[in-house]
């Protein structure tokens, strides 16, 4: 790469000025070690550092997007040239525009991306502990998945405004996931941990969890087919809520596929749920003092009381809609203007968890098939699953080679509890109270 | 792309830290990317991936590091930096540059690089446009999607390979949305191939709509889809993900060499119904999963996966192969330069069989035909997988009776296969993309029109 980013900002907005554009540019840069254990050995070490610009320009009311992962000025200057080709077979959309403003934005590097003090030698270590911890325990057959990381993320935006937005964001994490055989009985079950400083991570933690959970599981059943009480574990709670993110997006709303576009101001939900978008909750690692646009983020609530209060907004959406824009722009260097989430939250509702799971119900602990089995546009879902008959709290059998299946929007109509403690998803991206859902479709 | 200068200075300082065995990949990927909104350009989106990854092997350790510079000093660096715990006395020398490329067995004529032809693209989406909303008034909107990449790769190694191989992508998508005012439902159409733009020539827009709209109105039509288990007729082409998913990623030595693979010690036994043969053959001319060469410069070729039921071989990289000591298939892919290699998939199906499909319904008394499959997952340590249904219909007393909607098969790869009852006559491919520890890479499935007779399924019922 050649150049500073500052400096190939600056000749790249310059260029789109010249041709009577306006444009951004996203540039986002990565560093990274990557450690994967094998038979007590390190089978993977990898070490990574990219470099990509992305840029917008907005010409006669036509927007068109290109990147470049080459940094001489040859290639940039292609990339503004190629990104005014394509804005002139865009629609024509008065609402796409750059936001004016001059602000600068710069993240807290103390905050987000501390200096790691753990050496390179002790993350070897650390990968190496993983597997061969989990190998010597009983009837645990390898451990096929595992491994250290620590991720040093920095993006920039830059406008032709003048507005100038900076983070740069540490994340360390660890996982492992054991194959347990016994007999003709196997299971696959694992964990994972992430945290800004690696010595934050609990390496033993990971071990005796990933364990139990192996021992826990490797005898389940399928169960009867009907109807259950559900509630999952926040892991798995949250990857449900993502597979059906596009029901906030005002983008897709606007392109006609959102369920909810009509719906705000409407109940949706038992209104005992709230949800909000809290991109300033400083324990979580989806923190973001900006969006895509470069402007300040700010808590957002999306549902009130079971009510649809709105949708996330970028300045385009906000301008479609005439509504005010949440701050939720979103695009990576590859990809044009949409909306994201930063971290979603779920509120606590007024149930303590001994009411909560009371009774028999089912506790999902697995989900498959997430990418392929869940249709945001209706909201019909069948994934594959796996967890625990439970009664009153208590795991009474585990339950394996099942489906949950349903259709999401109906299922936020049909809470019957919400627990009155939040939780952090593993990735540490979602804040959520947990959720007992009534009458889903279980097979076995 | 790279100096050989460079590429060998990277590769002598590799070896001279004591690596059994050194590579420098260098990628340069020029992509457009177009989607369209009914009759509106939503986004065209372009853009040039270039960079360079250096992998270091020391027995089967593997070290791998990947940077957008191109010179020397940042390859010896990165390669250093990888073998900061592995350094030792050289174990091997590095072999001179023998320079060749690649034979070019899939050719393209209207190349990215040549032009992007944007308009001829935004023409044929806006075709199938309309031909989807012709179909019924109940279609509410289109998405399209065209998409175009060239990849040009150079490989170098310490053994003293140096190839170059270009391959050019494209593939079209056409999605329906059917919607009555209260309800919504989805259809889609795909297509594409290792080749240009040329690809129009046997594409008819006109089809892919109506075929996107035929399939939004059925499952707009579609009830909730019964639940439990039952026999299932898959359909042809992308009903083969159900291969691939539950047997073709246990093939792989990724994770055979792990015995993380419930296939790893099944070699030369019988794992499927007799009426089951497989194969993964890179060398399909211009078919999606194909490829010149591997992404470890080794021209690929046709494996025999699974013959008359049984298991004759694996899919092996350069480690895998070491690891298990299986010869190595030509199979050695990646995404990018920001990935090793590993053992994957090309052009995976299951041969074409006799059996009619009228006979497969027939034989039903309840359950369920899968007509159009979508995405899955599997857990290759246990076999454990999930499919989504994207079009069925329930079937009794041997009878179709009624589409369903958001159904999931579930089941384990050792069990279906032996469930495989019939395999029909009407073999076709279709086109996916696969994910796996090496990346996305573009794989074919395929199949003719099939039976389980008996697999889980999950409906909303």
């Amino acid at each position: 790469m050649t150049g500073t980013v500052e400096a190939n900002a600056e000749r790249i907005l310059e260029r789109i000025l010249a041709t009577g554009a306006t444009g951004d540019l996203v540039v986002q840069e990565q560093s990274s070690l990557s450690l994967k254990a094998h038979d007590g050995e390190l089978e993977e070490h990898k070490v990574t550092s990219t470099r990509v610009y992305g840029v917008r320009v907005v010409n006669d009311d036509r927007a068109g997007i290109a990147y470049s992962e080459a940094g001489d000025t040859d290639a940039l200057d292609s990339m503004v040239d190629q990104a005014l080709v394509n804005a002139a077979f865009a629609r024509v959309d008065p609402a796409e525009a750059v936001v004016a403003g001059n602000t600068t934005l710069v993240s807290d590097d103390a905050m987000l991306c501390p200096e790691d003090p753990t050496s390179v030698e002790v993350k070897i270590d650390a990968a190496l502990y993983l597997e061969r911890e989990l190998t010597a325990r009983d009837n645990v057959r390898n451990v096929p998945y595992n491994g250290v990381q620590d991720l040093v993320a920095e993006r920039h935006v830059f406008a032709t405004t003048g507005r100038t937005a900076n983070s740069r964001n540490r994340v360390c994490s660890a996982f492992a996931y054991a194959l347990m055989s016994d007999g003709d009985k196997d299971a696959l079950e694992g964990t994972q941990r992430h945290a800004r400083r690696f010595d934050e991570i609990d390496t033993a933690w990971i071990v005796d969890e990933t364990y139990q959970r192996c021992v826990a599981m490797l005898h389940g059943e399928a169960l009867p087919s009907k109807h259950y009480d559900v509630l999952f574990d926040v892991e798995h709670q949250a990857d449900l809520f993502a597979v059906f993110h596009d029901m906030f997006s005002a983008k897709t709303a606007r392109d006609g596929i959102n369920p909810l576009r009509d719906k705000v101001g409407e109940r949706i939900a038992v209104d005992t749920l709230t949800i909000r978008d809290a991109p300033l909750e400083a324990g979580g690692l989806g923190y973001a003092l900006f969006d895509d646009e470069g402007l300040a983020t700010s808590t957002s609530t999306l549902v009130d009381g079971g009510v649809l209060r709105t949708l996330i907004h970028n300045s385009a959406t906000a301008t479609h809609f005439d509504v005010p824009n949440t701050h939720n722009a979103h695009r990576s260097p590859r990809s044009s203007m949409g909306v994201g989430l930063h971290q979603l939250e779920v509120a606590s509702g007024d149930v303590d968890e001994g009411t909560l799971t009371g009774g028999e119900y089912l506790e999902i602990v697995d989900l498959a098939g997430l990418h392929s089995g869940g249709n945001p546009v209706t909201g019909d879902f069948s994934f594959g699953a796996a967890g625990f008959l439970c009664r009153d709290g208590e795991r009474i059998r585990p339950v394996r080679n099942i489906t949950v299946a349903g259709n999401f929007f109906e299922m936020l109509q049909r809470i019957s509890a919400i627990g009155d403690n939040q939780h952090w998803n593993p990735e540490r991206s979602a804040l959520m109270a947990r959720i007992r859902f009534a009458d889903v479709a279980i097979s076995g | 792309m790279l100096d050989s200068r460079v590429a060998q200075s990277a590769i002598d300082h590799a070896i001279a830290l004591g690596a059994d065995f050194a590579e420098v990949f260098v990628e340069r990927n020029q992509v457009n990317n177009i989607a369209t909104l009914s009759n509106q350009v939503r986004d065209i989106a372009s853009g040039i991936d270039f960079g360079v990854g250096v992998r270091l092997v020391y027995g089967a350790k593997v070290l791998y590091g990947y940077t957008n510079r191109t010179d020397a000093d940042e390859l010896k660096r990165i390669a250093s930096e990888l073998a900061a715990k592995d350094r030792r006395d050289p174990a091997t020398t590095a072999g001179a540059f023998d320079f060749r490329t690649a034979a070019d067995i899939h050719e393209a004529e209207r190349t990215l690089s040549k032009d992007s032809e944007v308009r001829d693209k935004v023409g044929y989406l806006f075709a199938a446009d309309r031909a989807a909303r012709a179909a019924s008034n109940l279609i509410s909107q289109t998405q399209g999607a065209c998409g175009q990449r060239e990849q040009a790769v150079e490989i170098f190694n310490s053994e003293g390979l140096h190839v170059r191989d270009t391959r050019h992508y494209t593939r079209t998508r056409v999605q329906a949305v059917a919607s009555n005012g209260t309800e919504q439902a989805t259809g889609m159409n795909t297509d594409g191939g290792l080749l240009g733009w040329e690809i129009v020539e046997t594409l008819d827009p006109r089809k892919c709509g109506a075929e996107a709209a035929r399939q939004a109105l059925v499952n707009l039509s579609a009830k909730p889809c019964p639940s439990g288990r039952m026999p299932v007729v898959i359909g042809n082409g992308f009903g083969g993900v159900i291969f691939h998913e539950a047997c073709g990623h246990l093939l792989e030595t990724t994770s055979v060499a792990k015995r993380a693979s419930v296939f790893h010690d099944k070699l030369g036994t019988t794992i499927a119904n007799a009426v089951v043969n497989a194969v993964d053959d890179g060398t399909l001319r211009r078919e999606w999963g194909s490829i010149n060469i591997d992404d470890e410069g080794m021209p690929t070729e046709r494996t025999q996966l699974i013959k008359d039921g049984k298991l004759v071989n694996f899919l092996a990289d350069r480690v895998g192969a070491a690891q298990t000591g299986l010869p190595r298939t030509g199979s050695g892919r990646r995404q990018s330069y920001q990935f090793a290699p590993a053992s994957r998939m090309r052009n995976t199906f299951i041969e074409p069989g006799a059996a009619s499909f009228d006979d497969m319904i027939a034989s039903i008394d309840r359950g369920v035909y899968a007509s159009h499959m979508g995405g899955g997952s599997v857990q290759p340590g246990t076999g454990e997988f999930n499919f989504a249904v994207t079009e069925g219909y329930y079937v009794e007393d041997g009878r179709i009776r009624h589409p369903v909607k958001a159904a999931t098969l579930i089941s384990t790869g050792p069990d279906v296969l032996k469930r495989i009852s019939m395999v029909g006559g009407d073999f076709a491919l279709a086109t996916g993309m696969c994910g796996s520890v090496s990346g996305m890479v573009p794989t074919t499935v395929g199949q003719a029109t099939l039976k389980v007779d008996d697999i889980l399924v999950g409906g909303n019922a």
